[in-house]
């Protein structure tokens, strides 16, 4: 056993010098193509705005005073905050009983129940968008319905505000909560809340003080996914936000295919991610001493 | 026993929470089920009631030449993404799994990075990055490297979660019957991670095709992707014409799911 063991590790050993011509290919796509452009965001962020390139010769500062100065894109970022900040909530409050019910299924259904869940994900951002579009019009299937039951006369204003942005934002990403906190139930074993209730507490007290500390981990990473994607998310907003739902992303577009703004459109985007990553890290210090708690 | 004292009774809190989980289900699946009912509908406008069953929205859109140059086109960068990532996808995961010993945790890191981060960032920085470095986006290879950047880590983490539950004393055992170690990668290692593949090219095929704003900043003039098509296309109509070209993308991916569901199963997916 310990002959054929050695084998391979010093197969392996002499092997590795000569392997590494295998991530090569990968680690220039990554390098090349991915690390290396985040940093020209930056650059591009100093650069002097200029009406005859796409940036002028200096360099400058300019762009985040005068983004930072701003009250209409203070705005747009409480916004794009206050909806993603929804978004997230709604998700959560959504996903969990699904979750829950996926992890506990014993049923023939459940891989069904599975492409439900997954489907959403793997259909087009544009098609799942224009979909909602149809439910949330004017005329949509949403104030038919509603007219039908004679709930009301006129029809709601859905869309073209942060109220059809939030709806449909919170079906465009449901999924990435209820996969990660999927993962981390079914890794619970069951023998804990059967020997809670086992030792007489009911099952609203075992789901409370057992199931919901355990499935921190899972809340935790799919709240930070939800949160991030839909504060960066464009087609959405783009599509159903109109001017009222306008958010940081749509804003940036427009800054850079629009009226051609390079420079402040990547000081826009910096700005973004920075509070972005300002709001993870908080939520990832408050959430720390709940975690803290668990084995 | 076990059964009776972990509850099985049924109470009322049980229904409520039953037909909780139901109406989300709804939720998560009307969406999709309208556009489809709708796209197969007679009416001229994208609302209830239904009027009959008919075809012609897919005909208008199988006569529309932009709808089929752009379908096209997202086929063909969806194809080359697919092909370059299954090999060098692939291979990094293999080097990752085997070989990394000091910067594995960096690499893993670096090659699942474009999954991690914002789309809409990533397509900002190879917008800026192709000026400054002279590429531009006068042509495909753009857009085309963009795909393939951020389909990457589908198919790198499938490879690598199959990797991961393979047994290695296989390989083992082939090499100490004296087999080479290419031999022993075609007859033994890449069989056992086919799936782990199939599924990951499947995954960067249909990602690389729904996904947008990749598309949107780094597309050359005039050559738009399906996605991009379908925007444009619902800035100034809003009719069942749009609603077939999403039904036909739905049935793109559920056709992905169902192979994968029958191939190695769904539950076996990365990301």
């Amino acid at each position: 056993m310990s002959a054929l063991e050695a084998v391979p590790r010093i197969e392996s050993r002499s092997n590795r010098g000569s392997a590494t011509w295998m991530v090569v290919p990968a680690l220039v796509l990554l390098i090349g193509f991915f690390a290396l452009p985040y940093l020209t965001i930056i650059t591009m962020s100093l650069r002097e705005a200029s009406t005859r390139a796409v940036y002028g010769e200096g360099l400058t500062l300019s762009h985040y005073t005068t983004a930072l100065g701003d009250f209409y894109i203070w705005g747009i970022l409480g916004r794009t905050l206050l909806i993603g900040a929804t978004v997230t909530v709604l998700s959560l409050l959504l996903g969990y009983p699904v979750a829950y019910h996926l992890a506990k299924s014993r049923s023939r259904w459940t891989s069904l129940l599975y492409i439900f869940v997954l489907s959403p994900l793997l259909v087009g951002l544009v098609v799942r968008t224009f979909a909602w579009m149809i439910i949330l019009s004017n005329n949509g299937v949403a104030n038919q319905a509603l007219k039908a039951i004679g709930l009301i006369t006129f029809p709601l204003q859905l869309m073209n505000n942060s109220l059809g942005v939030t709806i449909a934002l919170t079906h465009v990403f449901l999924p990435f909560i209820i996969l990660p906190l999927l993962g981390n139930l079914q890794a619970i074993s069951p023998d804990l809340a059967m020997a809670s209730r086992s030792l007489g507490a009911s099952r609203m007290r075992t789901f409370w003080k057992v199931t919901l500390p355990l499935s921190m981990p899972g809340i935790q990473a799919g709240t930070i996914l939800v949160f991030v994607l839909s504060i960066s998310a464009y087609v959405t907003p783009a599509m159903l936000g109109g001017t009222g739902g306008r958010t940081m992303s749509v804003l940036v577009v427009q800054y850079l295919v629009d009226n051609f703004r390079w420079p402040a459109g990547a000081a826009l985007a910096i700005i973004m991610a920075a509070v972005a990553v300002m709001f993870v890290g908080l939520y990832l210090k408050l959430t720390a001493r709940a975690m803290r708690r668990l084995p | 026993m076990t059964g009776a004292s972990c509850g099985v009774e049924k109470t009322i809190w049980d229904r409520l929470f039953t037909s909780l989980v139901a109406a989300i289900y709804i939720f998560l699946m009307f969406p999709i089920v309208l556009v489809v009912l709708l796209s197969f509908n007679s009416g001229e406008f994208l609302a209830f009631p239904l009027e009959g069953f008919s075809l012609r929205w897919f005909e208008a859109l199988f006569s529309n030449k932009r709808f089929l140059d752009a379908t096209l086109y997202s086929i063909q960068i969806a194809a080359v993404s697919t092909i370059v990532n299954g090999v060098i996808g692939t291979l990094a995961a293999i080097y990752v799994a085997r070989y990394a010993k000091v910067a594995r945790d960096f690499m893993r890191l670096i090659m699942t990075a474009p999954l991690l981060v914002p789309e809409i960032l990533t397509a900002i920085a190879l917008l800026f990055y192709f000026y400054e470095i002279r590429i531009g986006t006068d042509y495909s290879i753009g857009i085309q490297i963009g795909h393939i950047v951020v389909t990457f880590p589908y198919v790198f983490l499938n490879v690598s979660s199959a990797l991961f539950n393979f047994d290695r004393s296989q390989e083992e055992a082939a090499r100490s019957l004296g087999a080479s170690g290419w031999m022993t990668f075609r007859r033994v290692t890449l069989p056992a991670i086919k799936p782990g593949i199939i599924t990951g090219c499947l995954f960067a095929f249909v990602i690389s095709f729904d996904i947008f704003n990749i598309s949107l900043l780094l597309k050359s003039l005039g050559k738009n992707t399906l996605p991009l098509e379908l925007f444009d296309y619902l800035r100034f109509n809003f009719d069942p014409t749009a609603a077939a070209i999403a039904s036909l993308s739905i049935f793109m991916t559920f056709t992905a799911i169902l192979i994968i569901d029958r191939t190695v199963g769904l539950r076996s997916l990365r990301f």
